[in-house]
């Protein structure tokens, strides 16, 4: 996998503030039609007859924060079982949807590796030619095994519905529309229809389960060790379990030796209660050389049974879960843009889609090498000049 | 690795299936559904809430002083030591974390002890910045400890025997200790005044956790959470190698530390301070002027000798006399007026006549050539000239109208709102404000670059004040400062004798104070020595000496200052809790 990849991929969890808690809750009931009243952190909720919700009675008192002390009034803050309701019943509302990206000059992309050098970006146009369709998927990952913690991720996929390119830096864009600290923009039903949908996802969620191989990795590692010690465990615990046998067995060994002396030298009624013992000398000596034999052999394969057992309780279960499907409309089109320094101009241009940003490979004017994060754009002395090239001058 | 890959991975996918039953839906809230799904995914978090209630204007937060606030509160359970390196704004650390809690109502009662010195300028900056209001010790309407739930005092105030058990009687919510190193030493009562005091939440202050050795910081920090640190001897035994008096296991004593302890250094942060240039000029006052002066500190002496009473009036006197003839005729003028039976109102009158005879002011001349320096080369020609007398400001005033220069007024009289307009029409307008002491901290006037002391305040905490106005955190042009002074007067020894030698106008606030509470720690005000010398010299050189030495012994606290910091700086090297800390 490309390593800028993972540099970009963000997790699209967000952190559950008080503040965040506040501005969704309110943007919520407001979308299903609510009138609220605030008074310091106490909100007067009314609720229109219409509104199809478990969670919402005709008039209801929220609190803002815990330890309210008023047995009447919800709690409202991130883990209080209303706003927690309340987040179940809003995500399930409505998982699919479209939007689209308006071309806007203002908020024209540019790409990591043209920032943060003493190149400035004098102008940048686009001039959008086609009409876009992208698949955006938020996907849940849940990585489970018996030694960790289950690790959970959330994680946008984004493609193009007919190249079938994965494209980046819409995540972004979307996950920055999709902040809960923005009002919802709104949106439209799909135009896709499901059998459109189907093979793109399968494509989205093969992709996601590849982004996430490095987390996937580490916690395989982490589960391996914990295996290997509970085998490794097990076998010394055996280990143990043989040398008590063997003692065992030479202690009942030696003594059936005494038995058989004394067997020879007693007189008859000793030597009847002498053979009787010997005889269940014996049989537990056969037992235990049985168990014994029985455990060596198992040692000598390396306790496959038990090694299976163990590791598969082991295993990861990598749970991959789509959350909620969107339809995506951008623009696609070219970039002019101009860069200048004290001393030079260059201009150049490139295949762009709004929200989308740079679609194409730019290599660098001397070697050839495609512009990255880690190698920018550094001289634009006739050409694009990479960091790497402007350090070997 | 052995057996890596005997672990199975087990990927399950789970069907779209019921999305895509939603596909003909027709809401329009799909995006709402987006952002609940991430909010439910997401962690609950802590965050400063008060953070939006600030005024912009007022203050304005920098990252590592939000992170501060933000460690010491939900990090560090309300529990903290912040050890900023000086200049790094632990006032405002301190007044955000105060914010907060009052935001979060867990503040019924604080109690902030701080220096005497500083007492009033902390009550100003809670005041201004954020909004809170706090009395302090040296208001009239203070009523003792038990009587207001928000207090600013003096830490000497509160361990006296008068309010010492009405101290000790209260449980406060919240402690605050500045300069949190005068409690260093166990044995004394500040100490023990901490030691015995009840609260739930505590922030000392100090830019010198380590004022001498070791055992300071384990003080500091055993008062703020006892049993961190273990008894003094297992201390001494793990952490101080005896024998060579050097630090060991330093790792450990990090990590501890990180549990209560916060200090961010100035390389750390990307606080950029521009230059500063100091330009003082000393101009030969007038023969009318230099007798005037002359009649006047033979006054003051002589009164001096005799009722040493009147001291705060004589030494008003002598700095009135460099300030402005016109800001002594008030002051003289006023006390033959209220006093009818003034011992010495012969010599009074008789510099009533001297001043009388003055026909241009000398240093008003002079200012014209900065100013209009300014007007050529700055943007509006923006200066700030500080007086420490109104006599003065309104001379200086009428002076520069007269020349068609724009003008702007600011003294203590203004409402707050007016000191709001002031300031704005400056940055509008242009031109030169004309400001008397009173301008508050809290202004910001990074927007003007040159600054003029047109007479100098006797103490050098209020000229860096002065300074601080516009050489601060914003300020993005080199700053200009002019020290005007007439020759061979008291602002001349001053300047030279003193200022200089301590390089007092290329310090920071915090460095300063650092310097000035050791020397004040042994008790007279700066102010107080200046006078003294000044009245008790038998000749001319005597009084150079006497300056001279006052400014040996600045110098030895500066240096004092200065080996502190190399060794704090020793001890918490690799203390990496600044900004870039998560």
């Amino acid at each position: 996998m490309d390593s800028t990849w993972e540099q970009v991929m963000t997790d699209a969890a967000v952190p559950v503030t008080q503040s965040a808690v506040e501005i969704f809750t309110e943007q919520y009931l407001r979308t299903l039609g609510c009138d609220i009243d605030k008074h310091d952190n106490r909100w007067a909720v009314t609720t229109p007859n219409e509104v199809d919700s478990e969670l919402l009675t005709d008039s209801l008192t929220l609190v803002c924060g815990s330890d309210v002390g008023d047995g009447a009034a919800e709690e409202l803050h991130p883990e209080s079982q209303f706003f927690q309701t309340l987040l179940t019943e809003a995500s399930e509302r409505t998982p699919t949807g479209k939007i689209s990206l308006e071309t806007d000059d203002a908020a024209v992309q540019i790409p990591r590796w043209l920032q943060g050098s003493d190149i400035e970006v004098s102008s940048a146009d686009f001039t959008p030619y086609y009409d876009r369709t992208a698949l955006v998927v938020l996907f849940r990952v849940s990585i489970e095994t018996v030694s960790e913690y289950q690790t959970e991720l959330l994680r946008a996929v984004a493609l193009d519905t007919r190249s079938e390119e994965f494209l980046p830096t819409l995540e972004e864009t979307f996950l920055q529309i999709a902040s809960p600290d923005n009002e919802a923009e709104t949106s439209k039903p799909m135009d896709m229809q499901a059998a459109d949908i189907q093979p793109l996802f399968d494509t989205a969620r093969e992709e996601v389960v590849d982004r996430i191989q490095e987390t996937t990795d580490e916690i395989h590692q982490e589960a391996s060790r914990a295996a290997d010690a509970e085998v490794e465990e097990f076998r010394q615990m055996q280990q143990q379990r043989i040398q008590e046998l063997e003692e065992q067995l030479s202690n009942l060994s030696g003594r059936i030796d005494n038995l058989s002396q004394q067997i020879n030298s007693s007189n008859e009624g000793e030597r009847v209660e002498a053979l009787k013992e010997r005889k269940e000398l014996k049989t537990e000596y056969e037992d235990v050389d049985t168990e014994l034999d029985d455990l060596r052999q198992r040692r000598d394969k390396g306790f496959p049974e038990r090694q299976h057992e163990i590791r598969a309780r082991h295993a990861l279960d990598v749970q991959v879960e789509p959350l909620t499907i969107t339809e995506v409309e951008y623009e696609s089109g070219d970039l002019e843009v101009a860069l200048a320094t004290d001393e030079h101009t260059w201009d150049f241009a490139a295949g762009y889609g709004s929200g989308v940003g740079i679609t194409e490979a730019v290599n660098c004017s001397k070697c050839g090498k495609e512009f990255t994060e880690t190698n920018p754009v550094r001289d634009i002395d006739q050409g694009l000049i990479c960091l790497d090239c402007y350090r070997q001058e | 690795m052995d057996g890596y890959d005997l672990v199975d991975v087990e990927v399950t996918h789970e069907s779209a299936d019921d999305i895509l039953d939603s596909l003909s839906q027709g809401a329009t809230d799909h995006i709402q559904s987006v952002q609940a799904t991430r909010l439910q995914a997401g962690q609950p978090d802590s965050e400063l809430r008060a953070l939006k209630q600030l005024d912009e204007n007022s203050v304005k937060m920098l990252e590592h002083q939000v992170d501060a606030a933000y460690r010491a509160l939900f990090e560090m359970d309300g529990k903290a030591l912040l050890a900023d390196e000086v200049g790094l704004g632990k006032t405002i650390e301190v007044g955000m974390i105060l914010k907060e809690m009052h935001f979060r109502e867990t503040n019924d009662s604080v109690l902030i002890l701080t220096p005497a010195q500083l007492a009033k300028q902390w009550q100003a900056e809670l005041r201004e910045k954020f909004g809170l209001d706090f009395v302090c010790n040296y208001d009239d309407e203070f009523s003792g400890f038990d009587n207001h739930d928000y207090i600013i005092a003096s830490i000497d105030t509160a361990k006296s025997d008068r309010h010492r058990s009405t101290v000790l009687k209260r449980d406060w919510d919240v402690l605050v200790l500045d300069e949190a190193h005068y409690v260093k030493n166990e044995d004394t009562d500040r100490y023990d005044l901490i030691d015995r005091l009840t609260y739930n939440y505590a922030f000392f202050l100090t830019a010198t956790p380590i004022q001498n050795e070791l055992t300071d910081l384990y003080n500091v920090v055993s008062l703020l959470r006892p049993g961190l640190f273990g008894t003094r001897d297992v201390f001494h035994q793990y952490f101080i190698d005896s024998s060579q008096e050097t630090l060991v296991n330093r790792d450990e004593l990090h990590e501890r530390l990180h549990k209560v302890m916060i200090r961010n250094r100035r390389a750390e942060t990307d606080i950029d301070f521009t230059d500063r240039t100091v330009d003082t000029r000393t101009f030969d006052p007038s023969a009318a002027e230099r007798e005037l002066y002359q009649a006047v500190s033979d006054y003051v002496k002589g009164a001096y000798g005799q009722d040493q009473g009147q001291k705060l009036v004589l030494m008003l006197l002598q700095k009135e006399v460099v300030s402005s003839p016109a800001a002594l005729k008030h002051t003289i003028e006023k006390r033959l007026d209220e006093q009818s039976e003034l011992t010495h109102a012969d010599e009074l009158e008789s510099i009533l006549d001297l001043i009388e005879g003055i026909e241009t002011v000398t240093k008003q001349e002079r200012l014209l050539d900065i100013v209009e320096e300014a007007r050529n080369n700055v943007e509006k020609g923006r200066v700030i000239v500080f007086t420490q007398f109104r006599a003065t400001q309104r001379q200086v005033l009428d002076r520069l109208a007269s020349e068609g220069y724009t003008v702007h007024s600011f003294h203590g009289g203004h409402s707050s709102e007016e000191k709001e307009q002031i300031v704005e029409e400056f940055e509008e307008e242009g031109g030169v404000l004309v400001s008397t002491d009173a301008m508050s901290e809290g202004r910001n006037l990074q927007f003007c670059n040159i600054l003029v002391n047109y007479d100098l305040p006797w103490n050098p905490m209020r000229v860096e004040q002065r300074i601080g106005r516009i050489h601060r955190i914003g300020q993005k042009r080199s700053v200009y400062i002019f020290n005007m002074a007439l020759k061979d007067t008291v602002e001349e020894y001053v300047l030279d004798r003193l200022y200089h030698k301590i390089d007092l106008f290329q310090q920071s606030v915090g460095e300063l104070s650092s310097i000035l509470s050791r020397l004040e720690e042994s008790g007279t005000s700066f102010e107080d020595e200046i006078f003294e010398r000044l009245v008790n010299a038998g000749s001319e050189v005597d009084l150079e000496n006497d300056f001279d030495d006052m400014a040996v012994d600045l110098q030895e606290q500066r240096d004092l200052a200065d080996k502190l910091e190399e060794f704090n700086s020793g001890v918490f090297d690799g203390f990496d809790l600044g900004a870039s800390d998560d």
